[in-house]
C-alpha cells in the first residue's frame, strides 16, 4: 500500500487494517503525532486529511490510501519558518506538558484555514475535541485570536496594495 | 584538579573532565561523589554535574528535577542562567539519569513531586552558576591581565571593558578549573535579577510546537518488539489459565508471557499485539477479601470512623469538655471519591534487560524508584540499571509509581531483546494508583452566638506510604542487597516520621494547619483502607482536606448568618498571608456582586505546599448542569522567578481541580473500576473552560510551590456558589444536581 504523507509518496508494509496513527508513528517515525486514547475522544492524534481535521487513532490506513496526508511535522515548512499559530503559542507560553499540543496545533489550523476568523464559538466548537490535562485552553483560545487576528492584517495590506496599484 | 567548597549549605565542586570540560556538581559529603577523584581521571565524572561548560563553549545543564509541565526546564535552568549572567535560552538541557547527587534533598529520594523543585534548588543551582562565573572571570582577568572589576559577562563570554578583549567560556574553561575555589559565593540580591522574576517564554515551547519533543512513548529503539499486558480486572489476583499459546506465530505475535500483573503479548507492532490480545482468554483467581463497590468503601470507613478514634494530628485548647459543656453542634460529613491521574501520555516503558546491564527509556517522577523496580524483578544490581528519562507527558504523582516499568523489564527479561510497553488508555484509567476514596466528619461545638468554640475533624482515609514504600525506601539505602528490600520496606513503614523516613502525612495534610484560631480544635486520623491501590495524585492529601474544611467553613459562616468572607476573615488574625489572598480575590471577583443575572459566587482558601491560594468562583445553572462562568485567583508563593509560569500553574490547577469537582469519579463493581475511557471519565473540555484571571501577590520571602497549591481551593469555592444556586449544601464529590 502507498500513503502520502507530509507531501511524499510512501510504501507502507503494516497491515490494512492498522490505524493511520501507529503507521505514522511507528512505521514512518514521525513521533510529532501522539498518541492518547484509541477512541478518537481526545484529539492527541489529530492529523490533516485533506486539510480536514482528523483523529488517526480511529481511521484505518485502508481509508486513506491516496489521500493527502499531514502532520505536525509539515506544519511549519521548515524550523526556522514557523506557522503562526506555532509563533503565537510560543509567545503565549502555550504548551505546559506539551503531549497533547500537537494536536491541539492540528485542529487549529484546519479551522484556521477554513474559517480564517473564527468566533469564540466557532474556536470553541472546533477545539472542543481535543483535550489538555494540564488546562491550557485559555491560552490556545487566546493564541488562535492572535494567529487569526495577524491573518486579517495580513489581508488588510494585501487588498491596500490592491487598491494603489489600480488607481 | 578537584576542589570542594562549603558554601552556606551546600559543598560544590569544580573541576575537568577527561574531555577538557569545566564541570560544577554539588558534593555530598563522606558519600559516592568524593570518589570522583578517580572516577575525573576517566572523563566518565561529569555524569554528575549540574553544569558542563564545553572547550567548544557548550553549556550543558543536567535537570535533576523531571519537566512534566510544570516548567522545571525553564525555571531551574533560570536560576543557573542568571548568576552566569547568560541567556537561559543559550543552554543545552539535558536530564538526569538515576544518581544520589540528584535527590531531592527533602525526601532523600530522586523524586519530583511536592511542588517543591524551585524551593529546594533555589540556593544550590545560584550557587552553581555564581561559582562558575567567578572562576571564568578570574581565569579572564589572569589570561588578559587586567582587574578582575574590569571584566564582565555577556553571554557564554567573557568581555574587558574598555578594551576589544574577549574570550569564550569553551577558551577560558581548562585554566577555570585550576583556578582555587574562593571560600564564599556571592549571590546577586533580588534587585540585580535580569531573568528572574521577569515574564519569558518557556524554554521547551519550540521543541513541543514543533512536535519534536521526546517523550517516553516516541523511544524507538532499532529492533524493538512492543507489549501490551492484560492484567487482572480484580487487584490482587493472578492469571491461573490463558489461551495464549495458540497466539504465537500468529499475525506478527512472537511471544505470550506470565508476568506478576498479569499475560504479556509480544509482537512485531503495537497493532498486532492489540489485536491479538482481543483474542487472549484469562482465567483469573478470586481475591474474596477485596471490595465489591463504593457503598463498601464508605461502609468500611464510616465502621472504621466509629471502632477507632484515630491518632491526633493537631490538639489546641480542650475540645472534649468544649464539647461537654455544650449543647449546639453542627456536624457534617464530607466524602470524595477515588480518582484516576489520565495523563495524557498513557504509561509506557522501553527496556532492555541484559546479562549485566539493564536500560530504562520512560518518562518517570522518580528515576531511582524506577531503578530499584527492575532490580526486583530481575538478576541485575541496582548499580547496572540505567535510567534514561524523557520529556514528560504530565505527572501529577502518577509517574512516582513504577509499576508499568516493572512490567517492561520482567517482560525483557524474559524474553530477550528490547521491549517497548505501551498501555491503553483503557488500560491506563484501570489499573491506576488512584486518589485515595475519603471520609471527613466534622462536628463543630457553637456558642450562644452560633459562632465556633471547638472544632473537631476526623479523617478517615489510607496511608499512602503503605503501597508506596516497598520500592522507595529501597532507593533511599541503594547500596543494600536485594534481600533486604521487603526489610527495608517494612522499615520505611516502621521508621515513618524519624530521620530516616519521612511521615506519611498524606491523608490529613492540610487539616492540621487549618489556619482559623478557634479557642479549641483537633484534628484526628482514622486509618481505613479498601484495598485498591492508592498513591500521590496533584496535591495529594490538601485535594480533600481543603474540600471538607471550607465547605465547613461555608456552612458555618451561614449558622453564623454572615459573609463568609468575614467570617474567614475573624478568624485568620494570626495568617495574614492567607486573608492577604482571601482579600485580594474579594477585590478583583467583586466579591457579593455576581457580574451577570443567575450568576453565584463562592470562595475559598487553602495553604498548600507553602503557598496561599484564595479562589472566587462564578457558575450558573444552564438546563441543569453546572456552568463556570470565571474563577479569579489569588496566590503567594514568595519570591516568584517566572511569573507567567505560576500564573499558568494556577491556570493548569484550576482546570484540573474544576474536572475533578464537576465529573471525577472512579467506582467499582464487583471489584472491577467501572470507568475506562474518556466518554466515562470524562475531562474538562475547552467550551466548558472558565475565564481565568491570577494575582501573583509580591513577596521577598523564600519560593514555595507552584505545581499544585491552586488545585485545593477550587471545589470548595464551586460547592459554596453551588450553595446559593441551589440551597442544598454539596457535600459529597463530584458535585451532581439533583
Amino acid at each position: 500500500m502507498k500513503l502520502t504523507i507530509n507531501g511524499e509518496v510512501k510504501d507502507i508494509s503494516s497491515e490494512s487494517d492498522t490505524p493511520l496513527l501507529w503507521v505514522i508513528r511507528d512505521e514512518l517515525k514521525l513521533k510529532g503525532t501522539k498518541f492518547g486514547c484509541g477512541a478518537g475522544l481526545c484529539g492527541a492524534c489529530t492529523v490533516h486529511l485533506e486539510g480536514v481535521a482528523i483523529r488517526s487513532c480511529i481511521t484505518p490506513i485502508s481509508a486513506v490510501e491516496g489521500k493527502h496526508i499531514s502532520t505536525i511535522e509539515s506544519l511549519s515548512a521548515d524550523s526556522q519558518e514557523l506557522h503562526p499559530l506555532q509563533e503565537y503559542w510560543i509567545e503565549f507560553n502555550v504548551p505546559q506538558c506539551g503531549y497533547c499540543q500537537s494536536g491541539q496545533l492540528m485542529s487549529a489550523s484546519a479551522l484556521l484555514k477554513n474559517n480564517p476568523q473564527p468566533s469564540d464559538a466557532d474556536i470553541d466548537l472546533a477545539m472542543s475535541g481535543n483535550i489538555c490535562r494540564c488546562g491550557t485552553y485559555p491560552r490556545i483560545k487566546a493564541a488562535i485570536k492572535a494567529a487569526a487576528k495577524k491573518t486579517e492584517v495580513v489581508d488588510l495590506s494585501y487588498a491596500l496594495d490592491v487598491s494603489k496599484m489600480s488607481s | 584538579m578537584n576542589q570542594i567548597i562549603t558554601s552556606r549549605r551546600n559543598f560544590i565542586k569544580a573541576s575537568l573532565t577527561g574531555t577538557g570540560s569545566l564541570t560544577i556538581a554539588l558534593a555530598l559529603p563522606g558519600c559516592q561523589s568524593l570518589h570522583s577523584h578517580s572516577l575525573q581521571e576517566n572523563g566518565n565524572w561529569e555524569a554528575n554535574a549540574w553544569l558542563e561548560i564545553t572547550t567548544d563553549n557548550r553549556l550543558i545543564f543536567t535537570l535533576d528535577r523531571v519537566e512534566m509541565g510544570q516548567g522545571t526546564y525553564t525555571g531551574l535552568t533560570t536560576l543557573v542562567a542568571e548568576e552566569l549572567d547568560t541567556d537561559p535560552d543559550l543552554f543545552e538541557i539535558v536530564f538526569a539519569p538515576a544518581k544520589t547527587v540528584y535527590r531531592n534533598r527533602d525526601y532523600g529520594l530522586q523524586i519530583t513531586g511536592g511542588s517543591n523543585s524551585l524551593s529546594s534548588s533555589w540556593q544550590v543551582l545560584r550557587e552553581t552558576g555564581a561559582l562558575a562565573k567567578l572562576l571564568l572571570l578570574k581565569s579572564a582577568s589572569d589570561v588578559f591581565q587586567v582587574p578582575l572589576d574590569d571584566l564582565r559577562i555577556d553571554n557564554k563570554h567573557v568581555v574587558h571593558i574598555g578594551s576589544a578583549k574577549r574570550a569564550s567560556f569553551g577558551d577560558l574553561c581548562v585554566i577555570a578549573s585550576k583556578q582555587s575555589l574562593p571560600s564564599d559565593i556571592p549571590l546577586k540580591q533580588p534587585s540585580e535579577f535580569t531573568y528572574i522574576g521577569k515574564k519569558s517564554k518557556r524554554l521547551d515551547s519550540h521543541l513541543k510546537v514543533t512536535g519534536q519533543a521526546n517523550y517516553g512513548i516516541d523511544i524507538d529503539i532499532p529492533g524493538m518488539r512492543y507489549a501490551v499486558v492484560s492484567r487482572s480486572p480484580v487487584y490482587g489476583t493472578k492469571a491461573i489459565l490463558h489461551n495464549g499459546q495458540s497466539l504465537i506465530g500468529v499475525n506478527g505475535v512472537e511471544a505470550v508471557v506470565q508476568i506478576k500483573s498479569g499475560i504479556a503479548i509480544i509482537a512485531q507492532s503495537y497493532w498486532q499485539a492489540k489485536k491479538a490480545q482481543k483474542r487472549l482468554n484469562i482465567e483469573w483467581s478470586k481475591n474474596p477479601s477485596m471490595v465489591k463497590n463504593m457503598e463498601d468503601v464508605f461502609t468500611l470507613y464510616r465502621e472504621k470512623s466509629e471502632q477507632d478514634d484515630g491518632d491526633i494530628k493537631r490538639e489546641e485548647g480542650d475540645v472534649e469538655s468544649t464539647f461537654d459543656e455544650t449543647t449546639d453542634f453542627l456536624n457534617a460529613e464530607f466524602t470524595t471519591p477515588f480518582l484516576a491521574h489520565a495523563t495524557m501520555e498513557p504509561m509506557n516503558c522501553t527496556a532492555h534487560v541484559q546479562k549485566n546491564k539493564v536500560d530504562i527509556w520512560t518518562s518517570t517522577q522518580a528515576p531511582d524508584i524506577a531503578a530499584v523496580a527492575v532490580a526486583k524483578v530481575t538478576d541485575v544490581d541496582l548499580s547496572e540499571v540505567q535510567i534514561h528519562n524523557q520529556f514528560i507527558g504530565g505527572g501529577f504523582g502518577r509517574r512516582l509509581s513504577q509499576d508499568f516499568v516493572a512490567e517492561a523489564a520482567e517482560i525483557s527479561a524474559q524474553t530477550g531483546g528490547v521491549i517497548k510497553l505501551v498501555w491503553s488508555r483503557e488500560e491506563d484509567t484501570q489499573h491506576d494508583v488512584y486518589r485515595p476514596a475519603t471520609l471527613h466528619k466534622i462536628k463543630v461545638a457553637l456558642d450562644e452566638n452560633q459562632m465556633p468554640v471547638a472544632w473537631d475533624h476526623q479523617i478517615v482515609a489510607p496511608n499512602i506510604m503503605d503501597w508506596y514504600v516497598w520500592d522507595a525506601s529501597p532507593a533511599m539505602f541503594p547500596w543494600s542487597p536485594k534481600f533486604m528490600y521487603s526489610t527495608l520496606g517494612k522499615v520505611g513503614l516502621l521508621t515513618a516520621g524519624s530521620p530516616v523516613t519521612p511521615a506519611d502525612t498524606s491523608a490529613y495534610e492540610g487539616a492540621d494547619s487549618i489556619p482559623y484560631n478557634f479557642p479549641s480544635l483537633q484534628v484526628r486520623h482514622t486509618k481505613a483502607d479498601a484495598g485498591l491501590p492508592v498513591s500521590y495524585w496533584r496535591s495529594v492529601g490538601h485535594s480533600h482536606t481543603a474540600f471538607a474544611i471550607e465547605s465547613m467553613m461555608s456552612e458555618l459562616a451561614s449558622q453564623a448568618n454572615m459573609d463568609e468572607f468575614l467570617f474567614r476573615k475573624k478568624y485568620l488574625t494570626e495568617s495574614p498571608r492567607t486573608l492577604g489572598v482571601l482579600e485580594k480575590v474579594v477585590d478583583m471577583g467583586n466579591w457579593g456582586q455576581p457580574s451577570e443575572e443567575g450568576a453565584y459566587q463562592g470562595l475559598a482558601v487553602h495553604k498548600s505546599f507553602g503557598s496561599y491560594v484564595a479562589e472566587l468562583v462564578e457558575l450558573k445553572v444552564v438546563n441543569e448542569e453546572i456552568k463556570l462562568l470565571r474563577v479569579y485567583c489569588a496566590i503567594d508563593c514568595g519570591l516568584v522567578v517566572n511569573p507567567d509560569i505560576v500564573t499558568m500553574q494556577m491556570e493548569s490547577c484550576i482546570i484540573f481541580g474544576a474536572t475533578a469537582a464537576l465529573y471525577g469519579e472512579i467506582t467499582l463493581k464487583d471489584g472491577v473500576v467501572q470507568q475506562s475511557n474518556f466518554h466515562d471519565y470524562p475531562m474538562m473540555r475547552m467550551n466548558q473552560a472558565p475565564e481565568i484571571e491570577v494575582a501573583i501577590i509580591h513577596s521577598d520571602e523564600s519560593p514555595t510551590g507552584v505545581g499544585e497549591p491552586g488545585l485545593p481551593p477550587l471545589a470548595p469555592a464551586i460547592a459554596s456558589a453551588l450553595f446559593k444556586a441551589r440551597n442544598q449544601r454539596f457535600r459529597d464529590m463530584p458535585f451532581k444536581l439533583a
